[in-house]
């Protein structure tokens, strides 16, 4: 065993551990999440400019820009632990690859609903079958797909394996999502906000966006740490930490 | 080891398609649904001429997709069922070999009839004959890429109950490619534009698949069995 990676790290991998490690995590997320979602929403909805070309309606990015970014980094996120969870087999490693898929499908679904939202009046269309949107509502059929192998077997863990390996097949989507503007000359506009160079964006609109990404970062942790509790409440059911956890409820 | 490799091949592509002659109605059924759907089409849309081989390529695209995808659904079901498909898991010639055989037989059973019904179905559309070569040429391409890729996606399933809804879901973001490229060779030929590039992604991703595909597929099938 690598002795370079401290030792609370392979702690982590226990589902008790992992159990009280979530649970004091949790609030924490929760709360910079709801934070960070104030102050960018006031940000981006109240104190940034109106576009000189677009008015008002572009305000719709504070919301469409984290989600899309999200759609993606969840589904990563969902590849890298579904790796893990095939390679090593570790319990923990499922259940946050699984937990983490209905997070980004919904994700995904924002994306798709908030950009035809602002496709009507910009576009003058809901849909049009340019590279990025398709490409992002194929992110968002492999998540369907991989939460529906999932639910179809019987055996939770047999299932979580066999949609590990699915999502792992999908990865090869993200980068086609992240670079379809770039090897396509398409209708939806190429990236504004580069982490490395210079944004094409002034500051009063950039900051409120760079809040919201944070709110949806925080937001992810705090929901994969909810959704990751419960799940392994279910699957360590029978199991007796999770028996002394459920007298200890019992008894308030 | 090694000179036991081709026998065994040979004995598992025979055996398949033995099974599949003994059930000569079965393998009729993909080429009857292409064809229903097929004459659907200018009842739907009206005999106009113009407007039915403007979509030729794409619906016999689309209906040979549709055809084979209900018949993957099978592809490891009868095998799994009588347990010779954990027989050859644990069989000492690698797996992976053993499941690209059994993707070709299960190709050379539903596929096949289907490319050869595939000029009658476009010409029931009028699909102008300069654009027939590329059609058959995506369609020999396209073909093996999908079963490939849904023979990895039906070991995934190999271990659940309800199946057939699922596989569709699961192809759909997979092919949405093969289908862009495949049609995009056969709407390049009709007007007369150079159609090569189309089809060589089509064979490059084909090869890749090939040597990827029957190794993602015995892992896959080692998941879903594994119980």
């Amino acid at each position: 065993m690598a002795t370079w990676i401290p030792l609370w790290l392979h702690k982590l991998g226990s589902p008790p551990t992992f159990y009280r490690f979530a649970g004091a995590v949790m609030p924490w997320a929760m709360g910079l999440a709801l934070l960070f979602g104030v102050i960018g929403l006031y940000g981006g909805l109240v104190l940034a400019p109106p576009d000189y070309q677009q008015g008002d309606a572009y305000r719709i990015i504070f919301i469409h820009v984290p989600s899309a970014w999200m759609s993606m980094f969840v589904y990563a996120a969902m590849g890298v632990s579904g790796f893990v969870a095939l390679v090593w087999r570790i319990k923990l490693a499922e259940v946050v690859a699984m937990e983490s898929a209905p997070i980004g499908a919904a994700f995904a679904f924002i994306t798709l609903v908030t950009g035809s939202l602002w496709g009507k009046p910009m576009w003058g269309t809901w849909w049009t079958w340019d590279a990025r949107l398709t490409s992002e509502l194929v992110l968002l059929f492999l998540y369907l797909g991989v939460i529906g192998l999932y639910h179809a077997f019987e055996d939770r863990r047999q299932g979580a394996r066999a949609a590990s390996f699915l999502a792992i097949i999908g990865v090869i989507n993200v980068p086609i999502v992240h670079f379809s503007v770039v090897w396509w000359n398409t209708l939806h506009q190429g990236s504004t906000v580069n982490i490395f160079g210079h944004s094409k964006m002034p500051w009063e609109m950039l900051w409120p966006l760079l809040a919201m990404t944070l709110a949806t970062k925080c937001w992810y942790a705090a929901s994969l740490c909810r959704r990751a509790r419960t799940d392994i409440l279910a699957l360590e059911g029978g199991k007796d930490w999770v028996r002394a956890i459920a007298e200890a409820e019992g008894a308030r | 080891m090694s000179a036991s490799l081709v026998p065994a091949c040979s004995a598992m592509l025979r055996r398949d398609l033995t099974l599949a002659w003994r059930r000569r109605g079965d393998m009729a059924m993909p080429v009857l649904y292409a064809v229903i759907v097929v004459v659907l089409f200018p009842f739907a849309l009206g005999p106009d001429l113009a407007l039915l081989q403007r979509i030729a390529g794409g619906v016999v695209l689309v209906t040979v997709l549709l055809a084979m995808l209900l018949a993957l659904d099978g592809m490891f079901a009868s095998d799994i069922e009588d347990g010779s498909l954990e027989q050859l898991v644990l069989a000492p010639q690698p797996l992976a070999l053993m499941l690209g055989m059994k993707v070709l037989a299960h190709w050379l059973t539903t596929a096949l009839p289907l490319i050869v019904i595939a000029p009658l179905l476009a010409g029931m559309l009028h699909l102008p004959a300069a654009a027939m070569p590329a059609l058959l040429l995506a369609l020999l391409l396209a073909t093996p890429l999908l079963s490939l890729l849904g023979a990895v996606l039906v070991a995934l399933t190999a271990g659940t109950r309800r199946s057939g809804m699922l596989l569709a879901l699961m192809l759909l973001p997979l092919c949405v490619p093969v289908v862009i490229f495949a049609a995009g060779a056969v709407a390049a030929a009709q007007e007369g534009l150079p159609w090569v590039a189309p089809v060589a992604w089509l064979a490059a991703a084909l090869i890749l698949c090939v040597v990827l595909a029957p190794l993602a597929c015995a892992a896959a099938l080692r998941i879903a069995l594994d119980s």
